[in-house]
């Protein structure tokens, strides 16, 4: 009897003597597993930047910095008549870290006037922080920022006792009252309504042990409760329990520790909370769950007044000062902080897939700076909603709704601001900007015209035929292509033909040239898959993802340069080290003359053609150049077009590849023209090769005309030593080919005759 | 090194001597809402001011309302690139070409016009021994820099020094070019 005693005794001691050991052997190797924190493209602020000064407040905001009237910590500003201070919070970038500063952002007329140091002092150049857009963690998985304890406001940890474990400071790991007392609480209500655990007890059962509620485990929980207040101090252990427990569920992700929690639910920074807001915080703990601050704001708002109470009665705050943070709203952000952008972080975890293994990426803490640019993402979601919303009204298949996508690119970096993958913008689901393959349409037209081009035998005033064609394929059927209309537009000169989008005056061209030359123009600007050679080809029969279609025309819009589009500027390791960039790089893949001539004609295509209708949205002076593209039975809506600063396609069409009824003019442009207005975009201005000319031509004939000789004169780009027929009657009293000072007035005086 | 510093220095010196003159001429690209030619804050072209042949007030702008060809301009670089292009030189010349790189692409970004911030890249891209991209640069510069003769002549001076690097000769380069090289390289 006393030996089996005995044996059940040696054998417990053998047991709490294993899980003190293996407590304190995980807990002294503890490295939180840390997913990789994302940033969007900092704000450049600089003298001449033509950002206003309720702008700069906006974006300040976007950041979460607050108003204040004394700045006495980071994340505060304050605006003043016509300049605005603002405490700028301490930051990491990739290429340096960069202390709390202070900065004073003077306005003027047409934007920023000057920048000004806490000395006073100009500073030419200065970026704001980078905005955090997600995480990457693994599915299912746990995301954290882990907070170094000088980083916590003392007011959190003396919160977290007073509601928590109010003996945190002289227990053993365990606190046999507190057990009676929820004991009798519960056994009062009949049901578990307290938990006498301790701060280290929930730090166990986070960190070692799994949530099932059994007796055996409050016995380990207990256990290892004890053994870790035996071997570490407090102050470790509330550091580990403050980086450690669970606060919050976003779809698959897992909201742990208070530093993320902080982020998650307010946007900012742990030290910037307030006494609401930890209170919130902390009020959450007993049930991220029940107490969700955004999906049961009436719960958590008791929850937070009653931590509050209890503040006020352990003495944390004094009793003025919790009651006026009792009348403080909630002031969680509406989603998700960190603004999620699931289509974008989508490109960047599959750009960093290429050199970083999976267990790198969502647990080694790297911190990956990428170039969306937010303003522009939120402006291609509003847009895509907005205007889907609107051709959905018309449509007949009301059941099922149109889908869309949007890419955004920076074209001289091809570095990319924006990605939408469909309407349900915040859904990380089919991504169509990257997966949705789909007839390219009429957008390979340009590339048929820049083969055109740089055979030497075409410019843009070269008439050609838009005839009937009937063509024996080698399977023995006929292909007979048709235009839109269904018309046949005779003899048009290259620019026109391009400009309407003609598919019988493209198809003959494109045979002329031949298949392989234009599929070699293509594959040349980035095309990552041959396209099958048949005729039709020539009208698009070539399956591309919106995001490939941004690379093939970011190549037109750099001006004959190929850039890969990039996401990712730079990762740095956990500990700020430098660890890979993707430098800008470019290779030219043709030649200025042709490109700037190809460009000009794409400028046509939306003051004549079919992307004029966008005029009407678009500011008036602003140039843009774009290419429609309409898919076979219209199952394809497309528009490719850029400005001087910005590159955007957007893709309309249902998921289901079922016809839409919509041309790239009315689907994809409507969508277009809204990003574009909106965008703040700069007029595409390329300069134009020495070896051009600027000439006037006919619109339907293609015949150079002086100015003003005709009622219907397009500018046209073509290479200086190509000589063009002349309508008679019409010729130019000059060989040259540039139009002289003459012609313009004569023009100008025209245009002002008839009224325009 | 020391032809490299040396080489880093004329530019730097260029810019900032530069510096006050264009500080109202700057704008953000992707906020400019004015749209009229040489607004757009990236190399303000020192011409833009004459009537050159742009269009006559009152007329609209022709599509494209670019710089005419061979209409004479001077690129320079505005206060915050050329505060940019400063630190990158320092960066380099501690031997940090990356951070140089990155610090001339923050430059880019809010002036991605400017054939000078192109050869600048290009400069570093050699200096890593990277001539593809080097040549590469210099070619994007060129583009850029219609109607400036200096700009052209730095972005040339690049092309060659990178062709030299990658052991090709740049008397066959200068030869291309005479026959107009309308084809793709």
């Amino acid at each position: 009897m006393l030996l089996a005693l005995g044996a059940v005794v040696l054998s417990a001691a053998l047991y709490v003597l294993y899980l003190d050991v293996q407590v304190v052997r995980q807990f002294e190797g503890r490295r939180w597993t840390l997913p990789a924190q994302v940033y969007a493209a900092p704000l450049e602020l600089y003298t001449g930047l033509s950002l206003t000064l309720p702008e700069v407040e906006h974006e300040l905001q976007r950041l979460h910095y607050r108003r204040a009237e004394r700045l006495d910590r980071p994340g505060t500003y304050r605006r003043q008549g016509e300049h605005i201070d603002v405490m700028l919070r301490a930051v990491r970038f990739a290429d340096e870290a960069r202390p709390a500063q202070l900065l004073t952002i003077d306005g003027a007329e047409s934007g920023i006037g000057s920048l000004r140091d806490a000395a006073g002092h100009d500073v030419a150049v200065l970026r704001l922080e980078p905005l955090l857009i997600g995480s990457i963690f693994p599915i299912h998985g746990e995301d954290r920022i882990v907070v170094a304890p000088q980083e916590v406001p003392p007011l959190l940890p003396a919160a977290l006792k007073a509601v928590e474990d109010r003996k945190f400071d002289t227990h053993h790991g365990v606190d046999p009252l507190a057990v009676l007392r929820a004991a009798w609480a519960n056994l009062r209500a009949g049901q578990i309504a307290q938990g006498g655990s301790t701060l280290t007890q929930q730090l166990v059962r986070s960190y070692f042990l799994d949530s099932r509620q059994t007796l055996w485990r409050k016995f380990r929980e207990a256990v290892m409760a004890v053994a870790l207040d035996a071997h570490f101090t407090k102050a470790d252990l509330m550091n580990a329990y403050i980086n450690e427990i669970f606060l919050g569920q976003d779809g698959d992700r897992a909201i742990h520790g208070f530093g993320l929690a902080s982020q998650f639910y307010f946007g900012k920074p742990l030290a910037e909370l307030d006494l609401a807001e930890t209170s919130l915080l902390v009020a959450i703990v007993r049930g991220p769950s029940y107490y969700d601050p955004r999906r049961h704001p009436e719960r958590a708002l008791a929850r937070r007044n009653l931590v509050l109470r209890q503040l006020i009665a352990q003495q944390v705050v004094g009793g003025a000062e919790a009651s006026a943070a009792a009348q403080r709203p909630l002031g969680v952000t509406p989603r998700p902080a960190g603004a999620y952008y699931p289509a974008y972080l989508d490109f960047v975890r599959r750009t960093l897939r290429r050199d970083y293994r999976e267990e790198d990426l969502t647990e080694a803490g790297l911190r990956v700076y990428t170039s969306l640019a937010p303003r522009a993402q939120e402006q291609a979601e509003h847009s895509l909603q907005h205007e889907l919303e609107r051709l959905d009204k018309a449509r007949k298949r009301s059941p099922v709704q149109l889908q869309g996508a949007v890419v955004m690119t920076a074209p001289q970096s091809g570095e990319v601001s924006a990605i939408v993958g469909g309407r349900d913008v915040g859904y990380d689901g089919f991504n169509r900007a990257l997966d949705a393959h789909r007839s390219m349409g009429s957008l390979v037209k340009p590339f048929i015209y820049l083969t055109a081009l740089e055979s030497g035998r075409y410019n843009a005033a070269t008439v050609v035929q838009d005839a009937p064609i009937d063509l024996k394929l080698t399977s023995g059927q006929h292909w007979k292509p048709e235009n839109f209309t269904r018309e046949v537009y005779g003899p048009v000169p290259l620019v026109r033909a391009l400009a309407e989008s003609l598919n019988l005056a493209t198809v003959g061209v494109g045979l002329e040239l031949g298949l392989p030359k234009v599929s070699a123009t293509l594959e040349r600007f980035g095309l990552p898959r041959p396209p099958e050679l048949v005729p039709a080809m020539l009208l698009g029969a070539v399956e591309v993802t919106p995001l490939e279609a941004a690379e093939l025309f970011n190549g037109l819009a750099n001006g004959g340069f190929r850039t890969p589009l990039r996401a990712v500027r730079a990762v740095i390791s956990a500990e700020g080290k430098p660890l890979k960039a993707f430098p800008l790089e470019v290779a030219q893949v043709a030649s200025p003359e042709v490109i700037y001539q190809l460009n000009r004609m794409l400028v046509l295509v939306m003051e004549r053609g079919t992307g004029r209708a966008a005029r009407a949205q678009l500011p008036a002076q602003l140039v843009v150049a774009g290419k429609s593209g309409t898919s076979s039975e219209f199952r394809d809506s497309w528009f490719a077009g850029f400005s001087g600063s910005d590159l955007t396609v957007v893709w309309v069409g249902y998921d289901d590849n079922e016809p839409t009824g919509l041309t790239g003019a009315s689907g994809a442009l409507p969508v277009w023209a809204h990003i574009m207005a909106n965008a703040g975009t700069a007029s595409w201005n390329a300069p134009m090769p020495d070896s051009l000319a600027e000439v006037h031509i006919e619109y339907p004939t293609g015949l150079r005309v002086v100015p003003g000789c005709s009622e219907d004169i397009v500018a046209v780009a073509v290479p200086g030593d190509a000589t063009l027929p002349v309508r008679p009657g019409c010729g130019f009293p000059q060989v040259s080919g540039d139009t002289g000072l003459i012609d313009r007035a004569r023009q100008w005086l025209h245009r002002l005759a008839r009224g325009m | 090194m020391l032809t490299m510093a040396a080489r880093w220095l004329l530019p730097a010196l260029i810019a900032l001597a530069t510096v006050p003159g264009c500080t109202l001429m700057s704008r953000g690209p992707t906020h400019s809402g004015a749209t009229e030619a040489g607004a757009q804050g990236h190399a303000t072209p020192a011409g833009a001011a004459q009537p050159a042949p742009g269009p006559l007030p009152g007329e609209p702008a022709p599509a494209g309302g670019s710089p005419g060809a061979g209409a004479a301009r001077q690129f320079h670089l505005g206060p915050a690139a050329a505060a940019l292009v400063a630190q990158a030189h320092q960066q380099a010349g501690t031997g940090d070409p990356t951070q140089a790189s990155a610090t001339l692409e923050r430059a880019l970004r809010i002036e991605p016009d400017n054939p000078l911030l192109w050869v600048e890249l290009g400069r570093i891209r050699l200096a890593e021994n990277n001539a593809v991209q080097a040549d590469a640069m210099g070619r994007k510069a060129l583009t850029l820099a219609s109607g400036d003769a200096d700009a052209q002549a730095s972005a040339r001076d690049l092309i060659a020094e990178a062709m030299r690097a990658r052991g090709h000769n740049p008397e066959a380069y200068g030869a291309d070019q005479r026959a107009a090289g309308a084809a793709p390289r």
